[in-house]
């Protein structure tokens, strides 16, 4: 037995407060009558003027609390596990987006959806089959359909949270793809409803039960943490949940604690936190939202406060006052501008050129912004309106936190991204900005940053920056990566190795440059990086932590939606037996029973003797 | 207190004693003595002693038998109207102490009109002197118009009350009091006084078919004791079991002393009162 949404255990309060009515007395209007003589053998004993009364215990009084505790736990989805048998494929999708690993339901949501996997695995009978596919950043087939339990058992061992939602569209067209010709299949979701929804209505080819995993929302998080100018920490912190919280935020410094902040926060509501106390050696920051909750990767926060390496950057304009100043705004870099003509190769980390490419080779890395055309790494073409702005794609990590909604372009150059290269911001048939994959890096701007009112916007020093991640060495240093998320580690030119330690205090070494992606980011912390160059050694940090709100956000949702027109009709498979339609008919039964017992003489059916002399 | 029309139909009426009345004066009623008078009531053969002038010789002349010739005595009958005037009377819609007034201005009445020695009193209080004849009326009517019920009574006021002649005794009342079942006792009492009883009871349609439901305090307007109930249904259909069991207890009680039970609506007009009073042969047709 098992209860699918326990919460709504809050039901059987109505049991107390059933009793508690019993011993409330009812305020009753007064009439006069000719007599007693008729009613009095049919009265309760309820002559006292106190404001309670004596419990008198009566067959209505049992049938109204048979009644709550029937329909409160009816309302909990009570499922007899394994009664109600599989079809002969059936289809386990596990949903492990973060939120999965909060700890409402024991030992975790993605825990319990795991279990409940390996306990449908183990109800396998011959000629029944059963395939489990993972639902994270992209759905993942974890086991292929088979009758075996123990190749699923094994399958299901290697199941892990990720650290992005899960991709619900993938996971469905999968299990699309591995129902398809099987007839008698079906779809088993275990989900608490936060995997990324599809564009469109989901398509299914076989009945899809959602099985919704979670009990609360009530979750408090640390959104954001960052350092201002002047030195000060800027913290916000969202409480998610209903129930108003009393709060304390400890504040480490290197491991060691330096303050204490209170906040009291009422449900759905953010604060926001200035804290100036940073001791001034101190190279890492944590703060930590002590008592914790159900979800614990939101309630931790990091921030390195270490210096970044500097970097040196060269700029080739004959003026463009907006790029000087996005530049600038980058800690750590040590900026020179001179016109094209006065342009001398040199030894930079960077060299961005606008409206010049010098003849001979290419200093890499480069950033190239309005080639003249035929010119450079991606020859430009004719000049064209470029009509709207768009997204390569929205979730390109440079253009993270860059709204393209208000930016209008006039001119730009016709250009044929050459292989290698993506497109990061569109026009509707041209890239109006392309970055070489791979090392060394490129990124070309094709048109005029006069001749837009891109610098104008709010994204534009935001769009810098990311690019300046993008190409500078390093890139990553004191930057934030969500859990899941490969990090780039771009080497030093004379980068040997690097070894990446995570807080788990598991080293990873890479060699040799370039780097692959990192990937071992699942676990929320500081990771330091130190790459041995000729010189020495170079320590840097990088942050990984959950920043997105719409994953703290963990209260368990609704399940899928799918197209009305491809669900079929036939009675949902689970393996899972729900008893709750048949608690809902006892309920029922149990109402009309106690109707009928208050119609006809509720005080007749007095259950003790002194009760029943009372009535007398 | 009665129109016209009302008065007319009581002309028509007479009451119905089950017993001959043995009166002090001559009257319409028959009397259990033999006596000159023009209504033939039977023969009896002579035996000694006989008033020898009473021998109907035209019977000897077939018969060969000496026989007595028997009339009819028409002496007055006695009626006793007690009225309750307990304070639940003035309870229900319309009022059962309106009922009960004209209930009992109508019985005497037709008393008065059958030259009947009528006696008026409330149950528990005052009564008005023996009348007789019509001149009786006014002074009756003028006693009931002056009643206020309020107070408490009960079957224990039965016991108190003394008659100098033996006749029916008609208890006006909606017989509503805390001590159930008691009336039998006081009620063959008045059997044993040598009263025919007859309970008249009146109810307003309210205390027959209750309307009353859900939380309630009731408060009984005579004791002001009150109960606190949960009026269901089933409650008033239990209500309705127990008011049907008391009648027939009353009308037990009113067997075992030779009398009648009856029971009229207050919302009965005067003619369907005495329509009640027809069948359960308390008054009959003149």
């Amino acid at each position: 037995m098992q209860f699918l949404l326990p919460g709504a255990g809050l039901a059987l309060l109505t049991v107390p407060a059933i009793v508690l009515l019993y011993f409330l007395k009812v305020r009753r209007p007064e009439v006069r009558v000719s007599t007693l003589m008729f009613w009095r053998r049919f009265v309760a004993d309820r002559q006292a003027n106190a404001p309670w009364q004596r419990l008198r215990l009566s067959l209505l009084l049992l049938l109204q609390l048979l009644g709550a505790v029937v329909l409160g736990v009816g309302l909990m989805r009570p499922g007899l596990i394994g009664a109600a048998g599989i079809d002969a494929t059936t289809v386990v999708m596990i949903d492990a987006s973060p939120s999965m690993a909060a700890t409402d339901v024991s030992p975790s949501r993605f825990g319990a959806a795991v279990e409940r996997a390996r306990s449908l695995a183990g109800q396998l009978r011959p000629g029944q089959q059963m395939a489990v596919i993972l639902l994270g950043d992209h759905a993942q087939l974890l086991a292929a359909p088979t009758g075996d339990s123990s190749l699923l058992r094994s399958a299901l061992d290697r199941a892990r949270p990720s650290g992005t939602a899960g991709d619900f569209a993938e996971g469905i067209s999968l299990a699309n793809s591995i129902l398809t010709g099987r007839p008698g299949g079906s779809i088993v979701l275990y989900s608490d409803g936060h995997s990324r929804p599809p564009s469109s209505p989901a398509r299914v080819v076989a009945p899809l039960t959602y099985q919704s995993i979670g009990s609360t929302g009530e979750n408090v998080a640390i959104e954001t943490m960052t350092r201002s100018s002047s030195g000060s920490v800027f913290l916000r912190v969202t409480n998610y949940g209903r129930t108003t919280r009393d709060l304390k935020i400890e504040m480490r410094a290197d491991g060691r604690l330096v303050d204490v902040l209170q906040v009291k926060l009422d449900g759905n509501t953010t604060t926001d936190l200035t804290w100036s106390r940073l001791p001034a050696a101190a190279q890492v920051l944590e703060a930590k939202l002590t008592p914790g909750d159900a979800f614990a990767l939101d309630d931790k926060a990091w921030l390195v406060i270490a210096e970044p390496p500097h970097h040196s950057v060269l700029l080739v304009t004959a003026e463009n006052g907006f790029m000087q100043k996005a530049l600038k705004l980058r800690r750590g870099l040590d900026l020179t501008t001179v016109k094209p003509a006065d342009y001398k190769p040199g030894r930079y980390d960077l060299v961005v050129f606008d409206g010049f490419v010098p003849a001979g080779k290419l200093p890499e890395p480069a950033l190239l912004i309005n080639p003249p055309p035929g010119e450079g790494p991606v020859p430009l073409g004719a000049a064209i309106d470029p009509g709207s702005v768009l997204p390569g794609d929205v979730r390109d990590p440079l253009l993270s936190h860059v709204s393209l909604k208000e930016v209008h372009i006039q001119s730009a150059a016709t250009v044929k991204p050459p292989t290698g290269w993506r497109t990061v911001i569109s026009a509707a048939a041209d890239p109006l900005l392309l970055v070489k994959e791979g090392e060394p890096r490129d990124a070309v701007l094709t048109f005029d940053l006069h001749h837009s009112d891109l610098p104008l916007q709010a994204a534009f020093p935001i769009l810098v920056q990311n690019l300046l991640d993008y190409l500078l060495p390093g890139g990553f240093e004191n930057q934030v990566f969500a859990p899941g998320q490969p990090v780039t580690l771009i080497a030093e030119p004379d980068a040997r190795w690097a070894d990446v330690t995570g807080p788990d205090g598991r080293t990873t070494r890479l060699a040799p440059p370039p780097f692959p992606p990192f990937t071992a980011t699942s676990q929320p912390g500081v990771y330091t990086v130190r790459q041995q160059l000729s010189s020495g050694e170079r320590v840097s940090r990088f942050v990984v932590q959950l920043q997105n709100p719409s994953i703290s956000r963990i209260v368990p949702g609704a399940g899928p939606f799918l197209q009305p027109l491809d669900r079929p009709t036939a009675p949902l498979p689970r393996g899972t037996l729900e008893i709750w339609p048949y608690l809902v008919a006892a309920a029922v039964v149990l109402l009309v029973l106690e109707w009928l017992v208050y119609l006809t003489n509720p005080t007749k059916f007095l259950i003790s003797r002194r009760s029943q002399e009372a009535g007398r | 207190m009665l129109t016209a029309g009302e008065l007319t139909l009581l002309g028509r009426l007479d009451l119905a004693f089950r017993r001959p009345q043995n009166g002090l004066y001559a009257g319409e009623r028959r009397s259990p003595r033999s006596a000159r008078s023009p209504e033939f009531s039977d023969f009896r053969p002579y035996v000694a002693g006989d008033d020898f002038r009473q021998i109907d010789w035209p019977a000897y002349a077939r018969l060969e038998k000496l026989m007595l010739r028997l009339y009819v005595a028409e002496e007055e009958a006695s009626l006793n109207l007690i009225v309750d005037t307990s304070g639940s009377m003035v309870m229900g819609e319309p009022p059962k102490w309106q009922a009960a007034r004209r209930l009992a201005a109508a019985l005497s009445f037709v008393g008065l009109a059958a030259m009947d020695r009528v006696q008026v009193g409330e149950l528990g209080g005052g009564r008005l002197p023996p009348m007789r004849g019509r001149d009786g009326v006014s002074r009756i009517w003028t006693f009931l118009e002056g009643l206020e019920p309020a107070g408490e009574t009960g079957p224990a006021e039965l016991r108190r009350l003394l008659w100098a002649r033996p006749g029916i005794t008609v208890l006006i009342s909606d017989f509503l009091v805390e001590e159930d079942g008691s009336w039998g006792p006081p009620v063959a009492g008045l059997a044993s006084r040598r009263q025919e009883p007859v309970l008249w009871q009146v109810l307003s349609p309210d205390e027959e078919h209750p309307s009353i439901a859900g939380d309630l305090k009731l408060v009984d307007v005579e004791t002001e004791r009150s109960r606190e109930l949960t009026i269901t249904p089933g409650l008033v259909a239990d209500y309705q079991r127990a008011l049907r069991a008391h009648r027939a207890e009353l009308a037990r009680s009113a067997l075992s002393a030779s009398g009648r039970f009856l029971h009229s609506s207050s919302a009965d007009d005067l003619e369907a009162m005495m329509l009640a009073g027809l069948r359960a042969g308390v008054v009959r047709r003149a």
